[in-house]
């Protein structure tokens, strides 16, 4: 299968704090990657680096063989890489459909157009009876929805998503869980940082696992969960809690 | 909603005929002027409000526009003879021009920060036509030669002329607002208002957008310079690059409702309407009729955050809800 990202020995330091370290690793095209690790183990570091948002001390960043780093966030996005944020930023006082188009109009600048794929989008997610509803007025999940139904609308081929699953209930994490394997089955190649080690195992096969910065395993779940260094630095002893669904 | 946008378009009818025969029924040359001022101050308004409103880049240097389109086309006519018409074009030109490098500069600070940066540039600018006389008149100024009635020239006799002319330039600064907020442009522009970094994240290729932006909006300010400047018979670097316009620019804008098309003309209207009649009331000597004017301004501001245009919108809204209709048309325009 080809590779829709490679990552190779990518490192990024803020002043003495080595956030990044060497990480190098591939997602194929179609695959779910999960990206896991404690706090400050340097995922949405990571992230910001492949979007654009950080310039990496080293490495380099390749998206559907086209080197991406040194290019801004909007470049990447029209390159076909679009990512939501660990905390979500809706365009507060636009409605739903007008967030969304914002997202439209990159592949097409015609208001008609652009309202017509917004629309798909919203449907998508399921946010299709709020869509009149200001953005700031959204539930959590539901500024979730509407971020990940805006990067959707950017048509991507690769999707982000940063802890689209933090501050959900659990029956909010099984919709949402529900609404990534739905992108996948729709072909989008996905990258996802999270948390919630249930929903990790439920829609992911292959795991990089980061811990100060630095890729200590890498492979499919089970590999992972058996994996004596992932358990030192991330699961310990709270895994038991893990795999009830908290962390 | 048929209903409701006839009547938006009856009432805008009202509006311009109204506005259009106003002139031909006021002969009083002193109200003529202060509906001359509103039209001005209404079109800077909406010139701002392009990057100050709907990007909500809150610039306070638009003064260096204003000055630079005044600048442009009195030293094109003085010394070159150009008529103050094409000057006004090239006046808006040489803004645009240099919204370039002062958005190159001060755009890469945000907020308050870029507040500031724009402030100095229009400082700057003043200081450069202060000091540099060979550049323009320095410090005195000039008057510009008055050749009685003479169209070609933008000099009339009377008034009316150019009234008309002030409104013919509102107009245009409300058709390409209505045109801009109604196009993937107005999208980009809120959302880089709301928050610059998600824009960037769906494609938005910011630094651009504000770029385009704030050369339209210079363009349209430096229109009103050109305009002033005929309309005065006077130019001198304090009138040119004075801090208040900059300041009356982004107020009438915040008072009627940023990044609303009509915002800034309700904004005008109300704020000169306070401002002339406290002056008639209170006199315009001690400096009373200020702080009464000051202090209205911070009840405004404080009631009404979102200015007056978000006040009606809300009303509006509530009611729209009260008769269980949509409330589509507010929110998606």
């Amino acid at each position: 299968m080809p590779e829709a990202l490679v990552i190779r020995n990518l490192s990024k330091r803020f002043g003495g704090l080595r956030a990044v370290q060497d990480v190098s690793f591939a997602v194929n095209e179609g695959e779910t990657v999960a990206l896991i690790g404690p706090n400050g183990a340097g995922k949405t570091t990571s992230f910001n680096l492949v979007t654009g948002y950080y310039r990496p001390d080293e490495g380099s960043v390749s998206a559907f063989g086209r080197e991406i780093i040194g290019l801004r966030p909007h470049d990447i996005c029209a390159h076909g890489l679009a990512r939501t944020f660990q905390v979500a930023r809706p365009f507060g006082g636009m409605t739903v459909l007008a967030n969304v188009m914002t997202g439209a109009f990159l592949r097409n600048r015609h208001i008609d157009a652009a309202r017509e794929s917004a629309r798909e989008a919203i449907a998508f997610v399921g946010l299709s009876a709020k869509e009149h509803s200001a953005a700031r007025d959204l539930t959590t999940i539901d500024q979730r929805r509407l971020e990940m139904a805006r990067a959707l609308a950017t048509q991507p081929r690769l999707l982000l998503l940063d802890e689209v699953m933090a501050g959900l209930n659990p029956s909010e994490v099984d919709q949402a869980v529900a609404l990534v394997g739905k992108l996948s089955k729709r072909g989008l190649t996905i990258v996802i940082v999270e948390h919630v080690m249930r929903a990790i195992m439920a829609v992911a096969r292959h795991i990089v696992v980061l811990d100060h910065g630095q890729k200590i395993a890498e492979g499919n779940p089970g590999e992972i969960v058996a994996n004596p260094d992932v358990i030192r630095a991330y699961l310990g002893t709270g895994y038991v809690h893990a795999t009830a669904g908290g962390t | 909603m048929g209903g409701l946008r006839n009547w938006g378009m009856l009432s805008l009818g009202v509006l311009v005929a109204v506005l259009l025969a106003l002139p031909l029924v006021v002969k009083n040359s002193f109200v003529i002027d202060i509906f001359i001022r509103i039209l001005l101050f209404a079109f800077i308004g909406v010139a701002w409000n392009l990057i100050g409103g709907y990007a909500k880049q809150l610039s306070l240097g638009h003064a260096a526009f204003f000055g630079l389109g005044a600048y442009t086309s009195t030293i094109l006519q003085i010394d070159f003879g150009v008529s103050p018409w094409i000057g006004m074009v090239c006046g808006g030109v040489v803004a645009a021009l240099a919204s370039l490098p002062i958005g190159w500069l001060c755009f890469r600070l945000r907020g308050p920060y870029f507040a500031i940066a724009t402030i100095a540039t229009a400082q700057v600018l003043m200081l450069i036509f202060l000091k540099f006389r060979d550049l323009a008149w320095g410090a005195e100024g000039t008057t510009i030669p008055n050749l009685g009635h003479a169209p070609l020239m933008m000099q009339f006799e009377g008034k009316t002329a150019y009234y008309y002319i002030a409104l013919a330039m509102l107009t245009l600064g409300l058709a390409i607002t209505y045109r801009i907020e109604r196009s993937w442009m107005g999208y980009y522009l809120v959302a880089i208002g709301e928050d610059e970094d998600a824009a960037e994240a769906v494609g938005v290729n910011a630094p651009r957008i504000k770029r385009d932006i704030y050369m339209i909006s210079a363009f349209l300010t430096a229109l009103a310079g050109t305009f002033y400047t005929q309309y005065i018979y006077f130019i001198d670097p304090n009138t040119a690059f004075n801090f208040s316009v900059s300041i009356e620019a982004a107020l009438v804008s915040i008072v009627g409702g940023v990044g609303t098309l009509w915002g800034p003309v309700i904004g005008t209207v109300l704020l000169e309407a306070t401002s002339a009649l406290l002056q008639s009331w209170l006199g315009s000597s001690g400096g009373v009729q200020l702080t009464v004017y000051s202090l209205i301004l911070m009840a405004v501001i404080l009631w009404r955050p979102t200015g007056i245009m978000g006040f009606i919108t809300d009303v509006y809204q509530r009611r729209i809800r009260a008769h269980g209709g949509s409330v589509q048309a507010v929110l998606d325009a």
